[in-house]
């Protein structure tokens, strides 16, 4: 802009930052009498089209908006899909709940006339718990942890039974078989959750895989071990991955010493502890599965703690997966080592020397179906309830011998709603949590109750918390 | 009355219809026939059905009956009882369904006398007082006045439902439903919003740590505090040279409400989602209703705009009255 003082005839405004004397004697752009809008001169003309061409009346469109920012980093956006928050600090915390330990086990065992029956209470997740469950990833987004001050798990009639099988084979030193069943929303994932704080408590230690899809699903790496014959398939990367969860959630095992010889691929010395071991195959894949299967049978030495192996989304396990073998045919599940390792404790084919749990729960969400799956589970409802077997289809082809022979004389757990005494405590724990805003009483538990499905938890917790509030 | 003698239908069973056995082939009739167009069908007569024809009805063969031997005829123009019929017919009475010849039966008793369904239950209900059993409605009656939200269609509250419905897209509303639901749950479970003296919520609002435990409350603060008063109409021509004159009008509650809501979901799909799933959108409403909260949100400019132009242009309030007083004048 070629202003100044001194320019007279220049109609420009005085601007502030350039009235300086200096800036217009080293202005640029040469003197000029028109208005400050032509003083760059003529711009030169913009050239017409080439003959021949059509001009166009159409008005360009901008390209896409140029997004500014940093764009999120690879796996940042699922991470916060995945988040699990466990806790609310806006809630309210419950004066006076009891906390899910050793004692409450037993107190939920013993259940005397004299004493209160703990089934229809809400108990908190002590700290270790928490830790514990959170690195075996036993919470899951979509169950509605983030609303209450800490996290709670109500006691239900079934869980007691569970308890008590779980205590019994720890006396007895019995591997308990379960499968855990029931419609959409009725608390399976939960009830593993509680087996799982339960073994806790008590010191077991706890395996578990969150999800059955990721075994099967084709997405790991994968190899032949080998000398096997028919070949079973190992999973490194997973197995590294979850040899880490297993040596987070467990912190008992860095008490644990090496006592037998081992043929591993690397020299490991005597006295090591299972949790040195459980990190050493973390660092190298490669190795991680040889030594899982030292840890295993470290485990299984006489006097180390009892062992519960769970698994949720049993259906995925119940069929062909999706990886090929050399001849591009689909591998059978059961072919895969991981997974052939939880069917044989499952079928019972191998036990647990000291006790424990195999516990599969099945999934009701985006799941495949397994004929063989779910005859079995009919069958061995039918056969508890001492009611006249299912047969097969006889003209279905579907089925699989060796799903049905996994699933042999297993026990099965059959979820259903809530009664309303457990309805009514938990919706007091809401209430009490400041997050159900309503009175609670006979008339709205039976309400809430009843519009759930006959007390179903997930439909009870839709219909008091999330979607009507 | 003679028994009744029916000549006509005796005969018409030994009509002889003649039809050939074989039917000869008639194309160019069959082509006729091909042709024929609905417009023509009601002028031709409708080929012979099983109904055509029938017996008149009783009384009406009586009065022809009545018209041939001379004797009174029955009136035709209304119905017959059954019960006349049968009088004059013995042996249709024989004949006559078991319910009829009770009810024709001098000796049977009358149905005044029966219990009734209601007599039976108010003798249970005495019988219960007297045992003394509660008396009345099973469930009890409501206590009056009523709800607001005992009505069907207003069951939820105002605000709430009004936003669902304005984030409805393509009228489904059971993911609006879920959205809104995201979005109460993420104003419960965010930190309490840090409130802007500049930028004055509703007075007599409650504390800003007092809000995330009742999500409806605050969702309705953020949208009351930021509700315009008014609108800007915009009368065509009016202030002449084909100018546009600009007037303020005032808005109801729900107009108000409705505006600040519009306001705020524009400025949530302005935003762009920071992480993926399919609560995207009700994240960013939900942040955009904490931000008005704590005044950082733009949508306190819109209400500040319009605010100033409504009062910049309370000049033209008057713009329709004064032109009707000079045309009094």
């Amino acid at each position: 802009m070629a202003t100044s003082i001194n320019c007279w005839k220049c109609l420009a405004r005085p601007c502030a930052t350039s009235s300086s004397r200096i800036s217009s004697i080293v202005s640029s752009k040469p003197f000029s009498s028109t208005s400050s809008k032509l003083v760059g001169g003529p711009k030169p003309f913009k050239k017409a089209a080439p003959a021949g061409v059509k001009q166009n009346l159409r008005i360009k469109k901008k390209g896409a908006q140029k997004t500014t920012g940093r764009p999120p980093a690879s796996g940042e956006r699922k991470a916060m899909r995945k988040r699990i928050v466990l806790s609310n600090t806006n809630a309210l915390a419950v004066p006076g709940m009891q906390e899910f330990n050793k004692d409450l086990v037993a107190d939920m065992l013993e259940g005397g006339e004299e004493k209160k029956s703990l089934v229809g209470n809400v108990v908190v997740l002590p700290g270790e718990t928490v830790d514990a469950l959170r690195a075996i990833d036993a919470f899951k987004p979509t169950q509605g942890w983030g609303l209450f001050n800490k996290p709670g798990l109500l006691i239900r009639q079934e869980s007691v039974e569970l308890t008590r099988a779980l205590v019994s084979a720890e006396d007895e030193k019995s591997t308990l078989r379960y499968v855990i069943e029931g419609s959409k929303g009725s608390g399976k994932s939960m009830m593993l959750l509680h087996a799982q704080a339960v073994a806790v408590a008590r010191g077991w230690v706890v395996l578990h895989f969150p999800e059955a899809q990721e075994l099967v699903n084709a997405v790991n790496d994968y190899a032949a071990i080998p000398n096997s014959n028919p070949s079973v398939w190992m999973q490194p990367t997973y197995t590294a991955e979850w040899l880490e969860k297993i040596a987070k959630a467990n912190p008992i095992l860095d008490t644990i010493k090496m006592t037998q010889p081992h043929n591993l691929p690397i020299e490991i010395p005597k006295g090591t502890t299972l949790g040195r071991l459980c990190e050493l195959g973390v660092r190298d894949s490669d190795i991680a599965f040889p030594l899982f299967q030292a840890l295993w049978s470290e485990l299984n030495q006489s006097g180390r703690p009892p062992i519960l192996l769970t698994l949720d989304g049993l259906s995925y396990i119940m069929r062909d997966s999706q990886y090929r073998n050399t001849n591009n045919e689909l591998i059978h599940s059961h072919d895969l080592a991981l997974i052939k390792h939880f069917t044989d404790f499952l079928s019972g084919s191998q036990t647990m020397k000291n006790g424990g749990a195999v516990i599969g729960a099945t999934s009701r969400s985006h799941h495949p179906i397994s004929l063989s799956m779910n005859l079995a589970i009919t069958q061995a409802l039918e056969k508890q309830q001492e009611s006249p077997q299912t047969e097969r289809q006889p003209f279905e082809k579907n089925y699989d011998e060796r799903v049905e022979a996994s699933l042999k004389d297993v026990h099965v757990m059959k979820l259903s709603g809530t009664s309303k005494d457990e309805a009514r405590g938990l919706m007091e724990y809401w209430a009490k949590s400041g997050v159900l805003r309503q009175t609670v009483d006979e008339r709205s538990v039976a309400e809430k109750w009843a519009l759930a499905g006959n007390g179903v938890l997930g439909e009870l917790q839709r219909g008091a918390l999330r979607m009507r509030i | 009355m003679p028994p009744r003698l029916n000549l006509r239908a005796a005969s018409r069973s030994l009509v002889i219809l003649s039809r050939p056995s074989v039917t000869s082939v008639q194309p160019r009739i069959a082509q006729i026939v091909a042709r024929r167009t609905f417009a023509e069908e009601k002028s031709r007569n409708p080929a012979p059905g099983p109904n055509q024809d029938q017996l008149p009805h009783v009384s009406e063969e009586a009065a022809e009956y009545a018209e041939i031997t001379g004797g009174t005829k029955p009136d035709t123009s209304q119905g017959t009882p059954v019960q006349d019929i049968l009088k004059r017919d013995q042996e249709s009475t024989e004949k006559a369904p078991e319910i009829i010849r009770e009810e024709i039966d001098p000796t049977s008793k009358s149905a005044a006398d029966e219990t009734t369904f209601a007599n039976l239950l108010a003798l249970g209900q005495l019988q219960n007082a007297s045992n003394g059993e509660p008396v009345g409605h099973k469930f009890g009656l409501p206590t009056l006045p009523l709800p607001s939200n005992a009505n069907l269609h207003y069951r939820y509250d105002p605000v709430v439902d009004q936003v669902t419905n304005l984030l409805m897209q393509h009228g489904k509303l059971g993911v609006a439903q879920r959205n809104m639901a995201f979005i109460l749950n993420f104003l419960r479970t965010s930190p309490p919003p840090q409130t802007n003296p500049d930028r004055p919520l509703l007075p007599g609002s409650p504390p800003a740590y007092a809000l995330p435990l009742n999500p409806v409350l605050y969702l309705t603060l953020a949208i009351d505090s930021i509700a315009p008063l008014l609108r800007i109409r915009s009368q065509k021509g009016a202030a002449g040279g084909g100018t546009a004159l600009q007037i303020p009008v005032p808005l109801g509650l729900r107009q108000r409400r409705r505006t600040a809501i519009t306001w705020i979901l524009d400025a949530a799909s302005k935003k762009k989602s920071r992480g993926s799933g399919k609560n995207q959108f009700a994240q960013r409403v939900a942040e955009e209703i904490i931000s008005v909260v704590e005044g950082r949100s733009g949508v306190w400019d819109k209400r500040g705009l319009i605010h100033k132009s409504g009062t910049s242009a309370r000049a033209n309030l008057m713009f329709g009255q004064k032109r009707r007083r000079i045309q009094a004048s």
